[in-house]
């Protein structure tokens, strides 16, 4: 599902910061991965370029059978609308949208009507329970409870992966625990693949693979 | 390729950042609201202002002159300074041989008279007139007709009497076909007249006036050949300036009128004053343009203003849309429909707004104030067009806005 091939990235500032060094990585389809590092280690920085966020300097990354490189913005945004589902740490609700209209908004992209949007919408917040809040807004709903329709959003539009940025970082321990088990359910009944970035050795630990990364290079298991 | 321009969501979501920080919404809006309503108001309001002028000239032909006999202010060949002379119908009939010369329309009299029929009498001014007069100046004619050239030729006895006259004269009746007395002979009536122009030829307005042929006036008070004001009329492609020197040659080749004597002839050109009119028009439009832009253009960068503010204030959440899957021209049309809506919203109310005061002004004056349609629309337009003209920085900002950028920001 996702093969990186010598992957280097080098932030040009007043000093060069090579961020990441040679990194050759695979996860294969239905895998429920966790990337661990300390802050500063290039974890981030690889979750980026894993979510087409960012561009790389050499090497290669394939996802899904695509060669995912120098692509336009145009194409960028759409393979990520495709392909990703993004799950952040602190949600990324737009707060004037409520549940529905947040799960819905990839699809608004891809040009979906808008009585189809909703529909698949509500489907979707129904399957993680979240169908008597679905027209509140952000604001009304608890940490766990935004971070399910955010899960939601990614789902929608049933991408090959999904990219998780410390998805429970902002959460209680007892929700996190709610949270990772829907990552582990999806992972399980669906077989989706999963990638989460963490720090966490807790949520780390709750994933089948981990993948250490130091100082910008990948720890051989 | 799919146009999120036309997308309910979008209209929806426009309504919903616009609705979000109501105050500066509003604010923003009154200043294209008071940017159109005032365009609209200063072009309507000058339109307006240009006709009440012009209305003072209705009816009188604008590429034309005015001349009379004045005292001589320089004794000459044995007449003395202040000796009075007047001007003949052999100078009419040589002034209409002038190359150039469209109509020359001789009138006379101008005199304060009683008129009576039956029972009422009123104060009248009589005067004479010829067959060009209607060349000169178009009255309006209320009721029966002008004088014609058969009455001009035959010296008939008929009146055209002015609105005011048959009002009193004729209360509630029709006065064409009776008869009015004027110093002791009966003027058979064939029209009523009146006019817009507040210009009076021979002292009054035509409403206070009997108009009778000239030839009638000259026979009925012994005045030979002689006429009074003389209004002249140029032929298109000339202007009276310019045939004023030929004017005044003939004029004073057939008088006793000294060379350098400039005041005994007086020559009033009626196309200079419509220049100077027109002048003044321009002007009021120009200041109508000039004011009305500068407001447009304040409201324009108000807009402008509130959408780079908008832009700031959402950097994160254009981040997150551009991450799951909005490319840029998706938020940059989604930036530019918020400038459009609030352009469209509140140019189309200050328009209507000012339609209102234009329509109170019209009530007011009495006069056409309101702009056209094709003014009102063509006022929107420019809004419109300046208004995305304005958006275009700011959503090109948004446009450059990195999703990692947005959700880095936390």
């Amino acid at each position: 599902m996702i093969t990186l091939k010598d992957v280097n990235k080098t932030y040009f500032g007043a000093v060069p910061l090579h961020v990441l060094h040679d990194i050759n990585l695979h996860i294969g389809r239905g895998e429920l991965v966790s990337i661990m590092g300390a802050s500063g280690s290039g974890k981030s920085t690889l979750l980026n370029i894993l979510g087409i966020l960012d561009s790389y300097d050499s090497g290669e990354y394939w996802l899904d059978g695509h060669l995912i490189r120098n692509l336009g913005e145009n194409r960028a945004a759409e393979t990520r609308n495709r392909l990703i589902g993004f799950v952040f740490q602190s949600f990324n609700l737009i707060g004037y949208k409520d549940a529905v209209d947040n799960v819905a908004l990839p699809l608004f992209y891809q040009g979906v009507g808008r009585r189809k949007r909703r529909q698949m919408a509500m489907e979707q917040l129904d399957r993680l329970g979240l169908a008597d809040r679905a027209h509140h807004l952000p604001g009304e709903l608890s940490g766990g409870q935004k971070q399910r329709v955010a899960l939601a959003r990614a789902l929608i539009t049933n991408p090959s992966i999904i990219l998780a940025d410390e998805p429970t970082g902002a959460l209680d321990s007892t929700t996190s625990k709610e949270v990772m088990q829907i990552f582990r359910e999806l992972n399980a009944d669906l077989g989706k693949t999963i990638v989460i970035v963490t720090h966490d050795p807790g949520v780390g630990a709750q994933t089948n693979r981990v993948i250490r990364i130091v100082d910008g290079r990948i720890e051989q298991q | 390729m799919k146009t999120t321009f036309f997308d309910l969501e979008n209209w929806r979501e426009i309504g919903a950042t616009l609705a979000r920080n109501k105050t500066r919404t509003l604010l923003t809006a009154f200043g294209i609201f008071w940017g159109t309503a005032m365009l609209a108001m200063l072009l309507g309001g000058s339109g307006g202002l240009q006709r009440m002028l012009r209305s003072n000239f209705e009816g009188f032909a604008s590429n034309s002159a005015v001349l009379f006999a004045n005292r001589r202010t320089i004794s000459y060949r044995g007449y003395n300074k202040g000796s009075s002379w007047t001007l003949t119908t052999t100078d009419i009939e040589n002034m209409r041989l002038i190359q150039g010369v469209d109509a020359v329309a001789a009138t006379n009299g101008g005199w304060s008279m009683d008129v009576s029929s039956g029972r009422n009498s009123t104060s009248a001014s009589i005067q004479g007139v010829d067959k060009d007069f209607l060349k000169a100046f178009l009255p309006t004619i209320n009721n029966g007709r002008f004088l014609n050239e058969s009455d001009q030729r035959s010296g008939a006895k008929v009146a055209v009497i002015g609105l005011n006259v048959a009002n009193n004269l004729f209360p509630g009746g029709d006065a064409i076909g009776r008869f009015v007395n004027v110093g002791g002979i009966f003027y058979k009536v064939v029209g009523i007249a009146s006019q817009q122009a507040e210009i009076q030829i021979n002292g009054s307005k035509i409403d206070d006036t009997v108009t009778i042929p000239l030839s009638t006036l000259a026979r009925t008070f012994n005045m030979g050949d002689a006429v009074g004001g003389v209004m002249l009329t140029a032929k298109e492609g000339h202007s009276p300036a310019e045939l004023k020197p030929r004017i005044i040659r003939t004029i004073r080749a057939a008088h006793p009128i000294h060379p350098d004597d400039s005041q005994a002839l007086f020559f009033f050109d009626v196309s200079e004053q419509f220049a100077m009119l027109d002048n003044l028009f321009a002007g009021i439009t120009l200041l109508a343009m000039f004011v009305g832009i500068g407001t447009l253009i304040a409201g324009i960068i108000g807009v402008g203003n509130i959408m780079w503010v908008i832009v700031k204030e959402r950097t994160a959440e254009i981040g997150i849309r551009r991450a799951i899957g909005a490319t840029p021209a998706d938020i940059v049309t989604q930036i530019l429909s918020e400038g459009i809506a609030l352009t469209v919203l509140a140019g189309t109310a200050g328009i209507a707004f000012a339609t209102g005061v234009l329509a109170v002004a019209e009530k007011l004056a009495g006069h056409r104030f309101q702009i056209e349609f094709s003014m009102a629309a063509m006022i929107l337009v420019i809004f419109l067009v300046l208004g995305v003209a304005a958006s275009i920085i700011p959503s090109l900002k948004a446009m450059k806005i990195k999703p990692i950028e947005a959700i880095n920001e936390k």
